[in-house]
């Protein structure tokens, strides 16, 4: 085994060069001023002072907003889909969680564009309205255009952990909770939910770090004026060229996220009994 | 063993590939150009005409462009706008055309050549020019209401109606003009007052900051009015003859986009050829119609004005208002200014 062990070596380098040099820039970045050369730099915290304002609060805020709307609603629709593949045979199941993943075989770009001549106002659904009678409605550049387009790209990272956890328990469990008396919805509740919930921790996390993080779907369906963290950071970065506001912002999502991913690990019951 | 001989192939594969690429004999030539800004079919005929490959690339925005450059990549042909281009000029970026290769300089109209970026165009060679302008629905929108100028696109009738550009610049000469002051101002106390102009147009206009969808949109009627550049202008009322186009009194952008030789440039003779080739008179001819753009050639123009696009008036550039300005260079910390405001704008 030891021979192998030497094979990882190159790895570590990589993932140093390729994940932990990246990070520490972006660390040095945030506490510095002087533009994006890096040759006159002096530290400060000025960056971090200026995420306090309440305009860019305001964008956090709507950020986690709209990451919560899209975990509920990948929930309500991932949840069921997957509890209901489970319960085909394992070669169905296999071809339905392929079915599940074929949207992502799609570049994400037309599938936002896709969405874009659905929901404009002359697109696809008002023709329909307009020719039944019914008035127009406008629907692109709204919250619910942006929602629709997360859940749409993001459902499978919901579905996927969950139908996972739920192909896992074992059906002895469930055959017990009958035996001893529990009703169908009784046993859903105290048995199967619970023993899934690895595979939703994973499944909400997933989802809301996409979304949360995302700026190609809120700017396309959203519009320029649609700003979340995603976007602000791409402005700093691409438009604006002020990249250590861009990273202070990045830096302070990511420690958002890992906090976050903390006290969600907390639910799940793997994680806790191992501590 | 069988990976370690996969490993092997796989390494032979990819330096066969890598060795493939630099044994070509053809000369390259790297161009970085706005989206939708070409007739694709002109660089397969220099491609042809001259036996070299170029590689074109292109760009959203004039600030992702620079900050491209600046992480290091190299082109040796770039098509910036004027304030874009000063900077460039000013930061050394570029080294300056040999006029003496450029045989089509005659194409040229005299209104785009020698200006204010660029004195004597020592460092650029005109490529499309224009301005920006309003673009209503005259179905939608009351003529009475016109003579409002760029304060149109804050009548609430049209609440709800409306596009902006989704642009830094472009969205702060509006306000400043408006106001009646000078776009390219390094006063605050303007700057704040046109911030607070677009912040209140936000709050009661309700305005989509769009940007390149904006074409499809207003093509479709999907809203009443849309700040444009003339060429998209042009281009969009070709296509749906119920709009018009309005270059308010109170002054507008006059811009100009041009061709500029990089200092990473060194096949200097190859990019001179392929500026002199976009000036051809039949080459740019095809260039604007398929684009849309006003073309700085003079018979292109012209053949335009009075042929495909007649009648459209986004094509012929109003340059008669007095208040007209040409986009200038700005000092890092005005640049700033600005661009914490627009964040701020968006981010309300």
């Amino acid at each position: 085994m030891k021979y192998f062990r030497n094979l990882v070596k190159p790895y570590m380098v990589w993932s140093f060069v390729m994940i932990v040099v990246p990070l520490l820039l972006i660390v040095l970045y945030s506490v510095t001023t002087g533009g994006n050369s890096l040759v006159n730099i002096q530290f400060t915290l000025d960056n971090f002072a200026k995420i306090a304002e309440p305009i860019y609060l305001a964008v956090f805020i709507r950020s986690f907003k709209i990451g919560v709307i899209t975990v509920l609603i990948c929930f309500m629709m991932g949840y069921p889909l997957a509890y209901i593949i489970s319960k085909f045979s394992e070669k169905v199941q296999s071809i339905l969680i392929l079915v599940v993943t074929i949207p992502m075989w799609i570049n994400m770009l037309l599938r936002t564009y896709a969405w874009i001549s659905l929901l404009s106002d002359n697109g696809i659904i008002n023709s329909l309205l307009v020719s039944l009678g019914f008035e127009p409605v406008t629907m692109m550049y709204t919250d619910f255009a942006v929602a629709v387009g997360l859940v749409c790209d993001f459902l499978p990272f919901m579905v996927i952990p969950i139908h996972t956890s739920l192909s896992k328990i074992d059906k002895s469990l469930i055959e017990a909770a009958y035996d001893l008396g529990a009703d169908r919805v009784q046993t859903f509740f105290r048995v199967v939910f619970k023993l899934s919930l690895p595979g939703v921790v994973n499944g909400v996390i997933m989802t809301f770090l996409l979304a949360i993080s995302s700026f190609v779907i809120p700017k396309l369906l959203g519009g320029g004026q649609y700003m979340l963290i995603g976007n602000l950071i791409e402005n700093q970065f691409i438009s604006i060229g002020d990249w250590n506001f861009g990273s202070a912002i990045s830096l302070l999502l990511a420690v958002v996220i890992l906090f976050l991913i903390h006290l969600m690990k907390k639910i799940d019951p793997d994680e806790t009994e191992e501590d | 063993m069988k990976k370690f001989v996969s490993l092997i192939l796989a390494a032979v594969l990819v330096m066969g590939v890598l060795s493939g690429c630099s044994g070509e004999e053809k000369k390259v030539l790297k161009v970085y150009n706005a989206g939708e800004y070409i007739d694709k079919s002109l660089l397969s005929k220099f491609e042809k005409e001259n036996n070299c490959t170029v590689i074109y690339e292109t760009f959203d925005s004039n600030e992702s462009m620079y900050t491209k450059i600046m992480s290091g990549e190299k082109y040796d042909i770039l098509v910036p706008s004027d304030y874009m281009i000063e900077r460039l000029i000013k930061e050394d970026f570029l080294q300056p055309v040999d006029w003496s290769l450029i045989t089509n300089k005659e194409n040229l109209m005299d209104e785009v050549q020698n200006q204010s970026y660029d004195p004597g165009n020592v460092y650029s060679v005109p490529y499309f020019w224009g301005s920006v302008g309003i673009l209503y629905d005259t179905t939608v929108v009351d003529e009475a209401d016109i003579k409002e100028g760029w304060n149109l696109l804050k009548n609430t009738k049209y609440a709800g109606n409306i596009y902006m550009y989704d642009s830094e610049r472009d969205s702060f000469m509006v306000a400043l003009k408006a106001l009646g002051y000078s776009m390219n101002t390094t006063n605050t106390e303007e700057i704040d007052k046109a911030y607070e102009w677009l912040v209140e147009q936000r709050d009661t206009m309700k305005p989509v900051y769009a940007g390149d969808d904006v074409i499809d949109n207003m093509i479709s009627g999907n809203k009443a009015m849309a700040v444009v550049y003339s060429g998209d202008a042009a281009y969009i009322m070709s296509e749906n003859p119920e709009l018009s186009y309005l270059e308010p009194e109170q002054g507008t952008n006059i811009w100009y986009d041009a061709m500029v030789i990089t200092k990473d440039c060194t096949e200097t003779e190859l990019a001179h050829k392929f500026i002199d080739f976009m000036l051809d008179e039949e080459n740019a001819l095809a260039n604007t119609e398929e684009v849309g753009y006003s073309s700085p050639v003079k018979s292109a123009f012209e053949e335009m004005k009075t042929g495909t696009y007649a009648g459209i008036c986004a094509y012929v550039v109003d340059t008669g208002y007095e208040k007209n300005e040409v986009f200038r260079y700005q000092e890092p910390e005005t640049k700033k200014y600005f661009a914490d405001l627009w964040t701020k704008v968006k981010a309300y």
